[in-house]
């Protein structure tokens, strides 16, 4: 029981991560990234591979978010010109692609055989049979500092300036501000939120594979940011670790209900994120967070 | 070569169905509607229970699942689109991944993972000197040009057709002269419903019916819609032809299983230089 505790709880702080990376991108930004797994993906094979090659996991993780920042600001710098349609089939092509690659690459990415025996950072630290706790710990510590980094960043003027974007792009242009400039760098700190949950995500399983990445990622970190109120990172991490909580626990339901097979349990939790996704937006658009420093904001815009 | 022309015309018409339907509800409730590769697989779903489960012809069963799966597009817009109509693209935007979500995963709980098959007579190709053409192909070709052509005679000649392209044009001023958005709005979605459900049947006949069908082709839709210029439905049937043929003749230089690549490449090239499509004409963003 309480192995399966800390194995839940670790994937829902590393799905906390990507919640939080969607929430800079379109809960504040207004940048809608349906390709999100890709970004996570890349993170996670830049870490696993690299680790794998000798580098220690812990430069193995900062390089995996340099580049995986570098890729969503390349991939923005395509579509942010144009309206937010544009970009979310930019970056779910991107995604896609990627996922290609990385199946058929088999002399760089081991292909569909999948990368195995990916070390975790920091082991040594831990005494034997603890080795999952320690690495629960780290995840968590991961997701603190990145809450409390994008806290501070929410509440500095570039976080006013991302918020203005989204509810005005005219306006910020107007006074001298670069949209395109914002909007770039909001996809970079997001992307680079996203190599690090992809890293941990290797990390965690030692062994990756192109199957393991797929539209869900996108849409539990969707459900995460639209629960939790977009714009407000309490709400995201509340609503991850309550929410993908349960939907994760739910794998347990197989031993209890007969006749249900693994396969039919995910359909129905897939149906139910789908739907919920959906009631969400028509019921409670505002999610159950708050945005801070901009309750007169969202009174008068309609828009969001 | 001539082999490779084909094939792109026909791997281009199957697009031509679907890239419709989207930029039809796109020009007229300017919202992408991510869930068309979702509706895509369901209409497959619904003729493969019509023709393999009840035992009816494959024409009859495509026709009575197209009726089905347009009443349930109109079913869609009301219970999840109609809520949010006022609320801008990007909500409809996530809202439709929601929808495509929860199809695709009904799917999934009745159908299971397997690819299935229509029940359809075998018959050996047809040759005209070095070309082959199947009766998959055959039925491609004729489906699709009738399809298009009662799209093309409603939205020309007809009243509906009138109304659409008011709407589509200047929604307000369509209010104005009394035309009802809403109706308008429902009968969008039915024929979106019939178009995405026959492109599944095909989509379906020239491959496998399986869950993936529509997300493999959600990529190729959106840029054929976006190639013709994505508020531009007549125009989004030439971008799918275009498309279908830069990816079958791709085929020359890069593996067959790098498609989706070369839709990506003609997609970002098309967003860099010419975002407004092809065909379309210069519109202003913001």
């Amino acid at each position: 029981m309480t192995v399966y505790l800390i194995a839940t709880l670790t994937l829902v702080a590393i799905a906390a991560l990507a919640g939080l990376a969607l929430n800079l991108q379109w809960g504040m930004g207004g940048l809608v990234n349906f390709g999100l797994f890709g970004f996570y993906m890349l993170g996670a094979y830049i870490a696993g591979l690299l680790t794998v090659q000798g580098l220690p996991p812990l430069v193995a993780l900062g390089v995996a978010m340099l580049g995986v920042a570098a890729l969503s600001a390349l991939s923005a710098l395509i579509s942010v010109r144009l309206s937010e349609d544009y970009l979310a089939i930019v970056t779910l092509g991107f995604a896609e692609c990627l996922r290609l690659v990385i199946s058929y690459e088999g002399w760089l990415t081991r292909g569909m055989l999948g990368v195995s025996g990916i070390e975790r950072p920091l082991q040594a630290w831990w005494p034997r049979g603890w080795g999952d706790t320690g690495f629960l710990l780290l995840a968590l510590l991961a997701v603190l500092i990145v809450y409390t980094v994008l806290q501070a960043l929410a509440r500095s003027p570039f976080g006013r300036l991302v918020r203005a974007t989204r509810d005005d792009p005219g306006v910020v242009e107007a006074l001298g501000k670069s949209v395109l400039g914002v909007r770039v760098r909001v996809f970079a700190i997001g992307g680079a939120i996203l190599g690090l949950a992809g890293s941990l995500h290797a990390f965690y399983y030692s062994y990756i594979d192109p199957t393991q990445f797929g539209p869900i990622i996108t849409a539990y970190a969707f459900m995460a940011v639209v629960v939790g109120g977009r714009g407000s990172n309490r709400g995201v991490v509340a609503s991850a670790f309550t929410l993908i909580f349960l939907l994760e626990g739910s794998r347990f339901l197989i031993d209890l209900v007969p006749g249900l097979g693994a396969s039919e349990l995910a359909a129905i939790r897939l149906f139910l994120v789908g739907v919920g996704l959906v009631a969400l937006l028509i019921f409670k658009p505002d999610g159950f967070g708050r945005e801070p420093r901009s309750a007169l904001a969202d009174k008068t815009s309609s828009r969001f | 070569m001539g082999q490779l022309l084909v094939n792109g015309i026909v791997a281009g018409l199957l697009l031509a169905l679907p890239a419709l339907a989207l930029s039809l509800t796109f020009s007229v409730l300017r919202f992408a509607n991510y869930a068309v590769g979702s509706y895509l697989s369901c209409g497959a779903y619904l003729v493969y229970i019509g023709n393999v489960v009840l035992g009816m012809p494959l024409w009859l069963a495509a026709s009575a699942g197209a009726a089905l799966f347009a009443v349930i597009a109109v079913g869609i817009d009301w219970l999840a689109y109609r809520p949010l109509r006022d609320r801008g693209g990007v909500t409809l935007l996530v809202a439709s991944m929601g929808v495509a979500i929860a199809l695709e995963n009904v799917i999934r709980f009745f159908a299971g993972n397997l690819p299935r098959a229509y029940n359809v007579p075998v018959a050996r190709p047809m040759r005209f000197g070095d070309i082959r053409l199947n009766h998959e192909q055959l039925t491609i070709l004729v489906a699709v040009f009738a399809a298009l052509a009662v799209v093309w005679i409603i939205f020309r000649f007809t009243r509906l057709g009138r109304m659409m392209r008011a709407v589509a044009d200047n929604p307000d001023l369509a209010a104005v002269r009394g035309i009802s958005r809403s109706r308008v709005v429902a009968y969008v979605w039915l024929i979106a419903g019939m178009l995405t459900t026959l492109s599944g049947v095909l989509v379906g006949l020239d491959a496998n019916v399986e869950p993936q069908m529509g997300w493999t082709y959600l990529l190729p839709v959106f840029t054929a819609a976006i190639l013709g210029g994505i508020a531009n439905p007549m125009a989004a049937v030439a971008g799918a032809l275009t498309l279908g043929l830069a990816e079958e003749l791709a085929t020359l230089v890069m593996p067959v299983h790098y498609r989706m690549i070369v839709t990506f490449l003609v997609m970002v090239a098309l967003l860099l230089v010419r975002p407004w499509g092809l065909f379309g004409t210069r519109w202003v963003t913001k």
